[in-house]
Parts: C-alpha cells; structure tokens; sequence
C-alpha cells in the first residue's frame, strides 16, 4: 500500500514536470478574476465579471480601441450612415471563421449577416426560438430602449446588414460595442437545437473572438487557447486561463508566487507593497464615473443659483479626495470624467473659498442659520467608497458658512426611490458609464430626466442645455457633438445644479514581465494584444 | 434623578435612624463596588466639564492630522493624546463629549423607566382585574421579543434616528423589567398587615399606593435602575453601532466603533479606545450596581 502511495506520488510528480515543461514552451498567461461568470452569453447578463469571461471568445459589430472609449471596426470592417441619420448599413467582414471543435460543432461556413440577425433576433423578438432559453432576460437590451429604437434590422446580402432606426441616434455606434451586442453562431445555435440541448448555447460558447474556449469549472477556472485564424491576427499568448480567486488577499499572493500574471482589484491598503516590489506592476486607470453632490433645484433655497454656487465654493473638495478616496480619486469638475471625448478641461472649478461662499449666501438673501439636509447612500459604491464620511465633511465645511445640515439616509434600493422623487433638499449619488458616450453621462442632467421619478434628482431643467443635448443626440459627427458637449458642460458649471465630488480610479496589479496590457476605461479585461517577457 | 432624593428617605424613617451610615458602612466592606463608584465619579466629572477639560472641539477636523496615533506611538503628536480619526477629530476630546451622550442615555432611560415603570405597576397591582392582564399582557409581549430587534424595529418606525429616538426605543425595551418588579413587590406588600390597617383606618387609595406601599417597593427597583443604566448605555451603544442611533457628527461611543471598524487592522485606536470606553464604564457601573444591591438587600447582608 505504502510504496504503491509512493509510486503514484512519483508518477503524478513526474507528469506534472512534463506538463509544465510543455507549458513552459507554450505561453500560459493566468488571469486571477474575482468571480464565476453566469454564463457566456453577455446578453443575458449585467456583471463585469460575466463580461469578461465571454470577451476573450466573442466579437461584436464595432468594438472599443483597446483602452479607450472610442469605436472601431469589429465583425464590421464599414458602415454608412444615412443623412437622416436613422438607416445604419453595416457592410461585414468576409472570411471570419467561426471556432471549430468546440463541443463537437464544426461550422460549415464563415461568419456572415444571419450571425448578426440571430444575435439581435433573439434578444428583440420574444418568438425567436432561442428567446426564452436561459431565463430569456434581456436587461442590457431593454434598458437601452432598444426595442424603441429599433425599427428594423435587415439582411440586404450575406455580407450587408441594415439597421433602420425610429429616431436618430448617435450613441447608438458606442452602444453597439458594448458586450450585450455580442455576435453569436447561428449555425452553431441551429446545431443544438437540433441535438435538443439549446441551453448549451450560453454555457460553452463558440465565437469568432482571439480566444476559443477549452473548459470551465465553476469557481475554479476558465480555460481558452489561442484561435489561429483570428482575423486580426493569432494572439501572441498561447493558453489564456482565468483562475478564479474571490479573495483578493490571496489574489496577490498568487501574483507574488508568479502564478497568477494578472490580478484583479488589489486591496487599497495593499497598493504601497505592490508598489514596492519589482517584480510587479501596478496598474491604474480613472474610472469611468462620477460621484456628485446633487442640489434640488426645486427646494428653496437652491432654486437660487448664487446658493448652489456658494455651496460648490464651501466645500474642500482636496480633503475629500485626500481622506475619502485615500488618493485614488480625482477631484471632479465636469459630470464627464477626462476620458471620455468632449471632457471640456477649459472649465474652471469653484475655488476652495468659505469666506467668498458666506458672502454669496448674504447676498442671496439667505438668512443664516440655515437648515439644509444632506442624504448620503448607505452602501460603498464603485464611484464612492464612503458617502458617510464625505457627509461628515461637507457637514463640517458648511458649519463653517453658517449652513447646519442635518445627515440622513435610508436603505439603498428606498435612498435612490426617493432621492428620484426629489424628496430630499440634497444628495449625493453617482453614476457609472458604460459604453464611453457623452450622451450616456449627460442624459442624468437633461429635462427628460428631471421629471418625477427620473434619474436627473437635481430636478434642473436649463432650456439652452437641454436643446444642445438632443441636438447632440441626434447627431453623428462627432465634431458638431464635441462642441455642443463642451458648451454644455460651460452651461452646467455656471448654472452648478450640483457639485461634483470625484472620478474614482480603479486598479489591477501585473507581473512585470506582461506587456502591452492596456486597462479600459470602462472597467473590461481584454487579453488580446497582451504578450510576455 | 428625582426619584432618588423622595426614595432615600422613607427607607430611613423606615428602619434605622442612622440608615445611610448603615449603608455606607455595608457598602464600602465591597472593594469592587468602591472601586466602581470611584470610576463612575471620575467619568461623571469628565462628562460634565468635557467642554473645559477637552482639548479641542470634538467635531473640529484638522485635515492635516488624519488618522494620527495615540501620542506614545511613532508618529503620534501631544497635541492629540489619543491620537485622531478618519477626519481628524482628536479622539481624546470626542471620547469625553461621547461620556456625556452615553451618560445621558443611560440616566435618562434609567429616569423615564422608573416614573412609567412604577406608574404602571402600581396600577397594574392595585387596580387588577383586565387593567392588571392588559398591561401584564403587553409587558410579556415586549418581553417576547429580542430587547435588540425589537430596538431597531422601533426606530424603523418611527424612522429618521437619532439620540431621542434611541432613548425612546431603550427605555420602552428596558420598561417590562420595572413594571414586573413593581408589581410583584406591590402584590407581596398589599397582604401585609400594615397595608390593611391603613386600609382599616381608611386612608385614600392614592394615598395608599405612593405613601404606604410604594416606599417599601423601592429598594429592588433602586438596584434595577442602577443595573439599567449599564444596559441602557449597552443598548445605545449597539444602536448607535449599527447607524441608528445618534447621527453624525455626534461624537457617541456606539457610532465612533462602527465608523471605525474598517480601520481595526490598519488604525486599531479609532475603534478600540470608544470601545474601551463603553467597556469601562459599563464594567463600573455594574461593579456600583452590585455593591448598591448587597447593601440594600437585607436578605444578603452578612448575618
């Protein structure tokens, strides 16, 4: 019994050797994520953590330039859009391979414009075949007022697909490259619909993306390896793996032991010893956020634009970032963070001025003491790791202009109920982008919005803004949109219907011998393009 | 406090000449007890001078000196004994502001508790019948439910917390525990002798209630209040950890743990030192407590 023990212990030893003797040829690069993914169809699902294990397999219409917000082409290499802007014609890639072997499917043709249908079918037609399959709940789709937009998607050839629209749209392009337009097989649908096993569909993916997938054990690991006929060219790492690690403590001691190359969300209070150790990177990037400080413009005295701007010069906007935010945050100015196209930088910020604000107030007619309520979110939000402590300060600093405000919040899903009922004098929330548009980031200021129950809880409604941000929404050049956004954000910061706290910056740490990984703005984990030393 | 003053006395009358000698000299035989009042007097003094004895305000951030340690530790600063917190209150001054909140909480709970408390009771003994099951009924059904739970429900009620409503909340969790005493010890003297000749001599029933019987029901009732305090401070405080008792800025004991409880691994002193501080207090007002119960009690005095 005992040697036999031995023997097998040997033989494992040795064919581990083997093993990570062959690996040592081939390149591993071990991605240590945060979670398990739902499943692999992005459209079925809203966590980042979803997103980034079906990236890797998939590509979308358009796509964003690795690192960036900005579109490009994707599975189609043109598009035109009509004068009216309302007919989107997308002329396709020719000879992209589908990946072949996966789950004993061998495609029989190249990706073409029944692809492109069946993925936007499934999720817009509630009689599509696949429609129900895995729960059939669409949130991306719907909350982006899709099926409103859409009028038709058409097949003009195999090789042209036409999007006709109910409205102009100029978003619409950054909304096509976010992962719920993700282009799946048709044909490989078709498949297991015939083999009776059509919720295989969401669980072992096929697509046309730089990495085909190998297996997945939940809570354990996701494996893929490089697909050679990747249109784009085969990616320079052989064997992409995602170990899955919930515990970032233990995420950066497997960064530290080499066996992770990548981690995800290191700890705050761990970023000093990443940056020490030189056999490590760390990496971080502004997130795609805001965290503001909204003013009801409805509720005397904020109905009064000399108060709101008083109340922006009160505020230590420094000591917020440095004490809240620990430094990973950047004081805000704009309600679009600098990485988004249009950020206007000319705009000037209200100076840290207490002595200045109280004039202001006295001037407005403002008899102090003045009560005011300040709501902060009872939970630690992506843009905002503390809302409390922020309150505590801004309590403070308005103690200091004669301004008593009185601290309240209530649980998360009734804080943001009432916040939109615009029950509260002020407040803060946040919001986080998700497709790098302006649009997505201004429409929280818009008229639209500012009605009851709407997202805009500042309750502004500027005529000049709002007429500049539907002229911008139905727009496609960018240059015309680049400059009604910037005018708008000169608009918003005279008429200061809120006070932007921060952008908050997210970080990842590396091995130091990864590169040219590229973080995105908008929070995904994208390995192709990513090499090692 | 008022209740303390009318109580003393008719005890004494009651029993010896020399009653509060008596006491005094069962009362200091108790080395934990003495020891108890002595830092109970020490946090009393501190709670009423805080303003005097604080050396700074306990809301005034000094955003150069964030999260600074006690002043013995590297890095520490005698301007800030104790050392700061997340926004750079000094944590010595909002400890002794925070004695105050918790003293008030405690007192005052331990006040409205027994006024309602021996109102109740009383009636609940003397006037019997459905009056005596209803208030019984309600007690048993406050009782039922987990002093804590029951806590946070009523806050969740009455909604926006803060320092009243804690109060508010404590003192109708702690209630039962006074009524039930009083009542039974007003049931146990109504069948006394004393009891019917005043009856026989035709004396008033209100009269009756407070002159004749309530006097020789205080002396448990004086323990419970002083064994309340600490639990009335207990149960602010784990309110006040939860965010729903007194709301920021308010420098109370509950609230300065649970603000600070992200900071234990890396800041240690911006939860531990309020936490130490409701330790001590409560540990010495049970110690005070006890002692007040061995002396008060003629069933377990020395024989």
């Amino acid at each position: 019994m005992h040697t036999q023990r031995i023997l097998t212990l040997a033989g494992a030893g040795l064919a581990a050797l083997l093993l990570s003797a062959t690996t040592l040829n081939a390149k591993t690069f071990v991605y240590c994520s945060e979670g398990s993914p739902e499943n692999f169809t992005p459209a079925l699902n809203t966590t980042g953590t979803s997103f980034d294990a079906a990236r890797p397999v998939y590509s979308q219409l358009v796509q964003f330039v690795r690192g960036t917000t900005e579109v490009t082409a994707d599975l189609a290499d043109k598009w035109d859009v009509s004068e009216d802007g309302k007919v989107i014609t997308f002329h396709l890639r020719k000879g992209v391979k589908w990946h072949s072997g996966v789950n004993g499917f061998t495609p029989t043709r190249d990706f073409n414009a029944d692809d492109v249908l069946f993925s936007f079918n499934r999720q817009w037609k509630p009689d599509h075949p696949y429609a129900k399959i895995s729960g059939g709940k669409y949130d991306y789709f719907s909350d982006m007022d899709m099926p409103k937009l859409l009028a038709s998607i058409e097949k003009k050839d195999d090789y042209t697909v036409v999007f006709t629209l109910t409205q102009p749209d100029a978003p619409i392009l950054s909304n096509l490259a976010m992962d719920f337009a993700t282009i799946q097989s048709a044909e490989y649908a078709d498949f297991l619909m015939k083999k009776g096993a059509p919720e295989q569909f969401d669980q072992i993916p096929v697509g046309t993306g730089p990495f085909q997938f190998v297996t997945y054990q939940k809570d354990a690991v996701i494996r893929f390896k490089a697909n050679p006929t990747y249109y784009a060219g085969k990616p320079a790492i052989d064997d992409l793996v995602y170990a899955i690690t919930p515990d970032p403590t233990s995420r950066l001691a497997k960064l530290k032991t080499g066996e992770c190359s990548y981690i995800f969300g290191p700890r705050p209070q761990d970023l000093e010893e990443i940056k020490k150790d030189k056999n490590l990177t760390l990496l971080s990037q502004p997130g795609l956020n805001i965290a503001y400080w909204a003013f009801n413009t409805k509720k005397p005295p904020f109905d009064k634009k000399e108060v709101r701007q008083a109340f922006n010069m009160a505020i230590d906007k420094e000591a917020i970032i440095k004490e809240v935010y620990n430094g990973a945050g950047q004081p805000a100015k704009n309600l679009i963070p600098p990485t988004i196209w249009s950020y206007n930088d000319k705009v000037k910020d209200y100076p840290h001025d207490p002595e200045k604000a109280k004039a202001m107030l006295k001037a407005a007619g403002v008899t102090t003491p003045l009560e005011i309520d300040l709501w902060y979110m009872p939970v630690q939000r992506p843009y905002n790791p503390n809302a409390k402590r922020i309150a505590e300060i801004m309590q403070s600093d308005l103690s200091k202009i004669g301004v008593n405000a009185k601290l309240v919040t209530y649980e998360w899903g009734e804080y943001r109920k009432r916040a939109q009922n615009g029950e509260h004098m002020t407040a803060q929330l946040g919001w986080t982008g998700d497709n790098g548009d302006p649009d997505n980031f201004f429409f929280l200021r818009n008229c639209a919005s500012a009605r009851e129950g709407g997202q805009n809880i500042t309750r502004w409604c500027n005529k000049e803004f709002d007429d500049r941000f539907n002229k911008a929404q139905q727009t496609t050049d960018v240059k015309t949109r680049t400059k009604l956004y910037e005018e708008m954000q000169v608009i918003e910061k005279e008429d200061a219907p809120d006070f932007p706290i921060a952008h908050s910056i997210v970080y990842d740490a590396e091995r130091a011998n990864v590169v040219g990984y590229k973080m995105s703005p908008l929070g995904a984990h994208v390995f192709y393009g990513v090499d090692m030393k | 406090m008022a209740a303390d003053i009318t109580l003393a006395a008719p005890i004494g009358t009651a029993s010896q000449p020399s009653s509060f000698a008596e006491f005094w000299a069962s009362f200091r035989e108790n080395k934990g007890a003495v020891a108890g009042l002595v830092v109970l007097s020490l946090i009393v003094f501190v709670a009423i001078f805080a303003d005097v004895l604080a050396p700074h305000s306990p809301l005034e951030q000094f955003r150069d000196a964030v999260k600074l340690p006690p002043a013995w530790y590297e890095g520490g600063n005698w301007a800030f004994p104790l050392g700061t917190d997340a926004l750079g209150r000094d944590m010595l001054s909002r400890i002794m502001h925070g004695a105050r909140y918790s003293l008030f909480i405690g007192l005052s709970v331990m006040a409205v508790s027994i006024v309602c408390g021996v109102a109740l009771g009383l009636l609940a003994a003397f006037a019997g019948g459905w009056i005596d099951s209803a208030i019984s009924r309600v007690m048993d059904l406050i009782v039922a439910i987990p002093s804590l739970v029951l806590a946070i429900l009523i806050i969740a009620i009455l909604q926006n917390p803060s320092l009243e409503k804690t109060i508010a909340a404590v003192t109708i969790v702690s209630l039962p525990r006074y009524v039930r005493l009083v009542r039974a010890s007003a049931l146990s003297e109504m069948g006394k002798d004393y009891v019917i000749a005043a009856k026989v001599a035709g004396v008033g029933s209100l009269r009756l209630m407070l002159r004749t019987v309530l006097p020789n029901c205080l002396a448990p009732v004086i323990v419970q209040a002083a064994l309340g305090v600490s639990d009335a401070i207990l149960e602010a405080a784990a309110l006040g950890f939860l965010g729903l008792g007194a709301q920021p800025p308010t420098p109370e004991w509950g609230a300065m743990v649970g603000d600070g409880r992200e900071f234990i691994r890396s800041e240690p002193w911006i939860v531990t030192l309020p936490g130490l501080a409701i330790l001590v207090t409560v540990i010495s007002i049970n110690l005070f407590g006890d002692g007040l119960r061995d002396a008060l009690d003629p069933k377990l005095k020395r024989s």
